[in-house]
């Protein structure tokens, strides 16, 4: 059984890396897109849309994205979220894996790393 | 003694935070997009530094949201001079870069960074023997700014299409009125500035790389960022 994402809110403090990722998206696919610059947005966007999917940044104004992803968890334990980020080291990746992240996306995305990302998600419900 | 230095550096951020003034006309130079990007590609190039600093050694680098800012050459000295003075000492690792982007890199550390990475390059006792503290200090502070310079210029030319060389890294400790070289750019041009913030968690040692890149390499840089852009259009 695969689950079909609809919902989709980008978290970045980048307008521009917001619109990079956007664009990685299959056009053919009618995602809806929601958008927070910083991981408090974020929190409360959540709470209120329920996105079948969250990417997030982890370095990030006002409160940043481990913090964010661990509030996420928290509020929704099914929460599906993907840590976008250009933190690569390895301490990072950790981190967030243990705080329930989905999976990692480095920056800067493209359309077959989103495509994959996307894949693993709908084939894992 | 690190940590208080390095909050007063970051007390001056806020000084000299609009180095021109609306009306000026010069942030027409670079568009919205283009600073943005250009920050966003600077966050990604440090982010890989910090990773390829961290396969060399066992550090974990806390990273912070890098800015650009653009400034005339004659600004530049006196918004350097907000981040390193007024300490007496501080150490900077300084590299330059040649290829379509061209420009200086500076690493900048407390005066007494060198000893505290030291161990994370392993047994002190080792290290130590048979040579002068200084040496091996600088040695530590030389290799730690070389990579993340040479992985952080390197992956944000590689963002950009460019490939870049490098002089050797070397280690300038100076006082506060000698740090910035003052031919550093030329008063009437306009230099690119980009700046991030780090601190390594397990060694409390805090500092700031920025790159600064003269205003011959801005027409190369805006044709540059819309190309990386491009391909996330249509």
């Amino acid at each position: 059984m695969t689950k079909t994402l609809q919902t989709v809110l980008i978290v970045d403090d980048s307008p521009i890396s917001r619109k990079m990722l956007k664009s990685c998206f299959p056009k053919e696919r009618d995602f809806q897109f929601h958008e927070a610059g910083d991981g408090l947005q974020a929190l409360e966007k959540y709470k209120e849309l329920r996105p079948d999917l969250v990417t997030m940044d982890l370095t990030m104004p006002v409160m940043d994205g481990v913090t964010a992803l661990t509030e996420i968890k928290a509020f929704d334990p099914e929460a599906v979220v993907i840590v976008c980020t250009a933190d690569v080291q390895d301490k990072s990746l950790q981190e967030v894996t243990e705080k329930g992240a989905f999976l990692i996306l480095p920056k800067p995305p493209n359309k077959a790393s989103v495509q994959e990302a996307l894949c693993k998600v709908e084939e894992s419900a | 003694m690190t940590e208080v230095r390095i909050s007063q550096i970051r007390v001056g951020e806020t000084i000299l935070d609009q180095p021109f003034p609306a009306g000026e006309g010069t942030l027409a130079i670079m568009s919205e997009d283009e600073r943005d990007t250009l920050q966003e590609m600077m966050n990604i190039a440090f982010g890989r530094a910090a990773a390829s600093l961290a396969e060399v050694i066992s550090i974990f680098v806390c990273l912070s949201v890098p800015c650009v800012q653009l400034f005339k050459g004659a600004q530049l000295v006196s918004y350097l001079q907000q981040f390193v003075g007024p300490f007496p000492e501080i150490s900077i690792v300084e590299e330059s870069f040649y290829g379509k982007m061209e420009g200086s890199a500076f690493l900048v550390f407390p005066a007494d960074a060198g000893g505290q990475l030291v161990p994370l390059f392993g047994d002190e006792e080792t290290l130590y023997e048979g040579e002068a503290r200084e040496d091996v200090e600088r040695d530590a502070l030389l290799t730690t700014g070389g990579i993340l310079i040479g992985a952080c210029v390197g992956k944000l030319a590689e963002l950009l299409g460019d490939q870049v060389s490098y002089s050797p890294a070397k280690l300038v400790a100076r006082t506060q009125e000698k740090t910035i070289p003052a031919g550093l750019c030329d008063p009437g041009s306009i230099a690119i500035v980009l700046k991030t913030d780090f601190s390594f968690r397990e060694e409390s040692v805090q500092g700031f790389l920025f790159l600064v890149t003269s205003q011959q390499s801005i027409g190369w840089l805006k044709q540059a960022l819309a190309d990386f852009l491009a391909q996330y259009e249509g």
